[in-house]
């Protein structure tokens, strides 16, 4: 297990955490005609917050910190650099929509960018993260991972702010992405097991941990039967959600077979 | 392809798997331990399948279109006009891995004191003197040689053998010559 890859587990999880909780907070914007009046303060910040500490654990992962600005050079063709401009344009925006409505004029058109930004973050993280040596993660899966993680945490971290009335929307967000996550860790693994050596090899990696199974089982099999048993979010959730996200992203990172380590093998 | 590119000429037919060439690339530059920027792989029994071995070394592939060079955010990777070598300048590199991460032939390595990546440079320093490369140089059957892809037109090389990640959107700037199928007798030729 490299030890780099823990800042990127943090920075990823943390960074879709908080553009989920925006994203959450932007749909509600739209599909509740209280508008305003269901937009808290505290969850934009939240969200905000949950952004910035992602891209601080960024830092941790480069030689060079210091000179981490450099990142935005190569816009042409770095996914990285492009992430990197995204993810300072998302918290722009989420940052501009915290303080609208903490002085209570959010707007429509502000929380409309807002989700834009952040999916456009989601994309971008997905393309990053989906080199062609990875085989198995050389397509849109890391794209549907990512959004999957942002809306879960999003959403059951949206229930510490939301109102009651509210909190339905909340909840079906919540119980669709965990059907949808759960269904997309179980079946990608079997697919890739009928893939090429290296594919195949990922896919037996992550089917053989320990982490893989415990991730699935906090940020989907328990969540899932806890909403259905109680047809609430309980306080404890969002966090349980998050750690099961963290324990996945470290199987995202380190069991994932890289194409370099079967040279003189059949591929 | 009429541009200039220097690529690697692997004679896996002459290679000893001696490791000569990744010594030597060794003596060059001392890279911290465990970075190796050439090594030798044995070819694994489900590609040759005999009791004698035959090997592939490898190092970076001077891509032409690299893929380390699309992916850095700092732009330290450059390829150079004149002979389509892949630079990397370390001074520039802020170690965040993302080659090392995307080369699918696992060019790049992290230099765990400085924390940032490296690679093989092709000595280019080494052409520019008018000098073969190290690992070139050093080996004792010339299963190593350096060709222009432009002019180099040999019926028996081939881009992909097995046990070579095929990307052809990278066109790897590498050639293989096979080894030798190993013969077998039966009873009946005896």
């Amino acid at each position: 297990m490299n030890m780099n890859d823990f800042p990127l587990v943090l920075f990823t999880v943390f960074s879709q955490a908080g553009i989920g909780l925006a994203l959450v907070s932007a749909v509600r914007r739209f599909a509740t005609p209280a508008g305003p009046a269901d937009q808290s303060p505290g969850e934009w910040f939240a969200a905000l917050a949950l952004l910035a500490l992602g891209m601080v654990f960024s830092l941790f992962h480069l030689g060079d910190p210091l000179r981490a600005a450099n990142a935005l050079k190569h816009l042409a063709t770095s996914w990285l650099s492009r992430e990197a401009l995204s993810a300072g344009i998302a918290m722009a925006c989420i940052a501009a929509s915290a303080f609208m409505a903490k002085s209570g004029s959010g707007s429509r058109l502000m929380a409309a960018l807002t989700a834009i930004a952040g999916v456009l973050v989601l994309f971008v993280m997905g393309m990053t993260y989906s080199p062609p040596s990875f085989p198995a993660l050389n397509n849109a899966l890391p794209f549907v991972f990512f959004c999957v993680t942002a809306l879960a945490v999003g959403a059951s971290a949206s229930s510490l702010f939301v109102s009651a009335e509210r909190a339905p929307l909340v909840r079906r967000i919540l119980a669709v992405t965990l059907i949808v996550g759960l269904v997309i860790h179980l079946v990608a693994p079997c697919v890739w097991l009928s893939g090429g050596t290296v594919m195949a090899r990922t896919g037996q990696a992550w089917l053989a941990s320990p982490l893989f199974w415990a991730s699935v089982a906090l940020a989907y099999v328990i969540p899932l039967g806890v909403l259905w048993a109680k047809r609430s979010i309980p306080v404890w959730l969002p966090f349980a959600i998050l750690a099961g996200e963290l324990l996945g992203r470290l199987v995202f990172f380190t069991q994932t077979v890289h194409t370099a380590s079967n040279l003189g093998g059949i591929y | 392809m009429s541009k200039k590119q220097l690529a690697f000429f692997v004679d896996s037919k002459r290679c000893l798997g001696c490791f000569t060439c990744a010594m030597a690339c060794k003596n060059q530059y001392h890279q911290e331990k465990g970075v190796v920027w050439r090594n030798v792989y044995p070819l694994k029994d489900s590609i040759y399948p005999a009791r004698e071995r035959a090997f592939y070394s490898l190092a970076c592939n001077h891509c032409e279109r690299p893929v380390c060079l699309e992916v850095c955010p700092v732009k330290a990777y450059y390829k150079r006009e004149s002979d389509g070598v892949v630079v990397h300048e370390q001074d520039k590199c802020i170690g965040c891995g993302n080659c090392i991460r995307s080369c699918p032939y696992g060019a790049p390595r992290l230099n765990p004191e400085l924390h940032k990546a490296e690679k093989c440079s092709f000595c280019w320093q080494r052409l520019d003197a008018g000098l073969l490369p190290a690992c070139v140089q050093s080996c004792p059957v010339d299963a190593l040689q350096v060709v222009d892809l432009a002019t180099f037109d040999r019926p028996d090389v081939v881009q992909y053998p097995p046990g070579f990640p095929e990307f052809e959107r990278l066109n790897p700037s590498v050639r293989f010559r096979l080894p030798d199928q190993p013969l077998q007798f039966r009873r009946n030729d005896i």
